[in-house]
């Protein structure tokens, strides 16, 4: 809603320097000329006279377009105007370019939720909250009460505040919101409102207690262990061969075990403090996962199980960070090993230019499906797929929501028997498809097996002209 | 968009959207707040959300009165009778969901006393803010008037149950293994059913904005893709005492 009564600063005005200056010239040529013709007798210094001011009138004009040019003596008086002008833009081309989201609200009567509007937002806001530059309804935009009720106090108290509030959605994250009164008219109120984000301060501070609760707890079993054998083998065991060897391999599993739980925590700490930033990289979906089959052929091959691949022809680009969609993969594939049985077969399948209901469907007819992670809604995406179906004893339904928590383990199931996991596999495969904006989804069937579906965003977005290949 | 001629009436629709809005962005805010009053064990706050709740009161007959006004008035007919209609239909599930958000609260502040329970209140949590997800995500569709997105909340309604499903057998099994754990258990599990409920509320409210723009029923039934198992399945769960064999 465009406002009548506050014209743009940045409207041309109509007296205008190049007007004044054409103008004045004119007429000093005129008068110089005319005197010329009553007095003929002075006429060569008159009209020499009329010719500078012709020429000088002509090169203000020229100068003119030319903005920002140091400018000549005459038009002195017109400087206050432009500069003025001039500043006007460039703190308009600030307003824009400010990363942090900065909208002006205009305050109508106070029990009118829908007069308080959006008189102003910059790019980040727009992009932020979808809105366009003037007139959205400020409640359609922003709907926390707390940052409602400081604006109100901005708008009507004239309070400058700060609230804290969280976004929501998958990739939550931590705004704080200055909010600032604005001279305005008796019959406008205004107030200014900053959104600065502040996930990385707030998970940075989560991370850190998660990481000493997770660490302190889960290491404390195999110390524990570890100390009772050392406490027998300088005892009673001191002499026993046998027994000493054996209770070192244990030592050596044990300290194994934590040196793989220290890894996986601190990449999990690593992957989560990065959730929200969207990664840069772009990769192969079929190459990557040819590359992990790759690797873990010995493993396979002590396993006995048989690791079949069906991708598409040509290259599935994904956007990711190849590093991390590695890890997927290979957990996945790493979990299906582990639960598969003796000569059994992994099915590992790529499949590109899905939509996300396309991409979440259902794999295995008839078993229990559970989407773990569903991305926030993007028209513009399509998706690529990889599904990775073991025939294991798979699990039931009610252990399905808890898949992704850290540490869970499914009572009366043996985790991969000599090797096992750390608990973390999964929430590491969930917190990086989070943060490629993809999905993942489970499916399983007791006694049939299960298969795990994660799905990223193609490199390519959809235009609506093109067709749906890549 | 459609002009009024008389340009009141339209502001009048408009303050009733935003009124929605805000009460809306309350009803959500009360369900944050109440979920981490039990994750955090902040009586505090549970307080503040049990107070709070008067307001969404206050915001529910302020929207039916103006809605009532509007239809007594200006007789809407079309796109502007739906809107109204369902501004009065949103405000009683947002209310209800309230409600339900104060109940949890209060049963936060009893489970306050007692031990904490972290395994529990976690899957609480998990719970939650899958139930949140699903609020904001209807009400930016309704904010923006988009079918697709409220179509989205509308169909995927049975993660819920599953994570009810689970959570309920987990119950279970702790009662089970420490009947000291009872009490507090059912407090729980009463806070799960009244987050299932919130995600039914935003499945009404889902149908509601479906209604609201395009004046048609939802079609069909409910897509589930597998059938949830009845109560006397979750009854028969294996004694989770009793050690596993395989």
């Amino acid at each position: 809603m465009p406002d009548a009564s506050n014209p743009s600063p940045v409207a041309p005005s109509p007296g205008s320097r190049l007007w004044t200056a054409g103008a004045s010239g004119g007429l000093a040529v005129l008068i110089l000329l005319a005197l010329a013709v009553y007095d003929p007798e002075h006429a060569p210094p008159l009209l020499a006279g009329a010719l500078l001011v012709a020429i000088s009138t002509w090169m203000v004009a020229r100068q003119r377009p030319v903005p920002g040019q140091p400018e000549a003596a005459p038009v002195a008086d017109n400087r206050p105007d432009t500069r003025a002008e001039g500043q006007a833009t460039l703190l308009e081309e600030v307003f824009e370019t400010v990363t942090d989201p900065m909208m002006v609200v205009r305050g109508g009567e106070p029990d009118d939720m829908a007069g308080r509007r959006i008189l102003l937002a910059n790019r980040a806001a727009r992009d932020l909250l979808r809105i366009p530059r003037e007139g959205a309804i400020l409640v359609s935009a922003l709907r926390d009460p707390g940052l409602l009720e400081a604006v109100d106090e901005a708008l009507f108290g004239g309070v400058s505040r700060e609230t804290d509030f969280d976004s929501g959605g998958v990739q939550a994250r931590h705004w704080r919101a200055v909010t600032r009164p604005l001279p305005g008219s008796e019959a406008q109120t205004l107030a200014l409102v900053m959104l600065r984000d502040e996930t990385d301060v707030r998970r940075m501070e989560l991370m850190r207690v998660d990481f000493l609760a997770n660490a302190s707890h889960e290491l404390r079993t195999p110390l524990a262990s570890l100390s009772g054998f050392i406490e027998t083998l300088k005892g009673h065991a001191r002499e026993d061969s046998v027994a000493r060897d054996r209770f070192l391999d244990i030592m050596a599993a044990q300290a194994e075990r934590m040196t793989r739980l220290v890894a996986d925590l601190l990449s999990l700490s690593r992957i989560e403090l990065n959730e929200h930033v969207p990664p840069s990289g772009h990769l192969d979906l079929s190459r990557a996962t040819a590359d992990v089959v790759d690797a873990l052929s010995v493993l396979t091959r002590d396993y006995g199980v048989q690791i079949v691949v069906d991708a598409p022809d040509e290259a599935v680009r994904i956007k990711g960070e190849r590093d991390e969609i590695v890890q997927v993969i290979q957990n996945l594939i790493d979990n299906a090993i582990k639960y598969s049985p003796r000569d059994g077969r992994i099915e590992v399948e790529i499949r590109s230019g899905l939509t996300p209901a396309a991409a979440a469907a259902a794999r295995m007819p008839g078993a229990a499906r559970l989407p773990l992670l569903t991305p926030d809604r993007d028209d513009g995406l399509t998706y690529a797929a990889v599904t990775v179906r073991d025939h294991g004893p798979g699990l039931s339904r009610e252990h399905l929501p808890r898949l992704t928590e850290r540490f869970y383990r499914v009572e009366g199931q043996k985790s991969g028997g000599d090797r096992p996991g750390t608990g973390l596999g999964l929430a590491i495969v969930k917190h990086i498809v989070n943060r490629h904006r993809g999905g993942l989804l489970v499916e399983s069937l007791p006694g049939e097996g299960a298969a795990f579906t994660a799905f990223f965003p193609l490199s390519k977005r959809r235009a609506v002209t093109e067709p749906l290949t890549v | 968009m459609n002009q009024h001629t008389v340009k009141s009436y339209g502001d009048e629709l408009n303050q009733l959207t935003a009124i929605v809005a805000r009460m809306g962005g309350l009803a959500e805010a009360q369900v944050a707040d109440a979920i981490e009053s039990v994750a955090r064990r902040d009586v505090a706050l549970a307080r503040a959300v049990v107070e709070r709740d008067a307001r969404l009161d206050t915001l529910h007959s302020d929207i039916e009165k103006k809605a009532i006004r509007l239809i007594a008035l200006r007789q809407p007919v079309a796109s502007d009778l739906r809107k109204t209609l369902s501004a009065m239909k949103l405000a009683v599930d947002l209310e209800r969901t309230g409600d339900l958000a104060r109940n949890i609260s209060k049963r936060a502040l009893i489970l306050a006393d007692g031990e904490p329970m972290l395994p529990l209140t976690r899957s609480i949590e998990r719970m939650g803010k899958l139930v949140s997800n699903r609020l904001r995500d209807v009400l930016d569709a309704y904010t923006a008037s988009d079918v697709d997105r409220a179509m989205g909340v509308w169909t995927s309604d049975d993660e819920v149950d599953e994570h009810y499903n689970s959570l309920f057998r987990e119950l279970l099994t702790y009662m089970m293994g420490d009947p000291r754990t009872i009490t507090a258990c059912t407090h729980l599990l009463f806070m799960a059913k009244n987050l299932e409920r919130i995600g039914d509320h935003a499945t009404n409210i889902a149908e509601t904005i479906h209604y609201e723009i395009t004046g048609g029923d939802m079609i069909g039934e409910r897509p589930r893709w597998t059938p949830t198992p009845s109560d006397s399945d979750v009854m028969a769960v294996d004694d989770p005492l009793r050690p596993q064999e395989s």
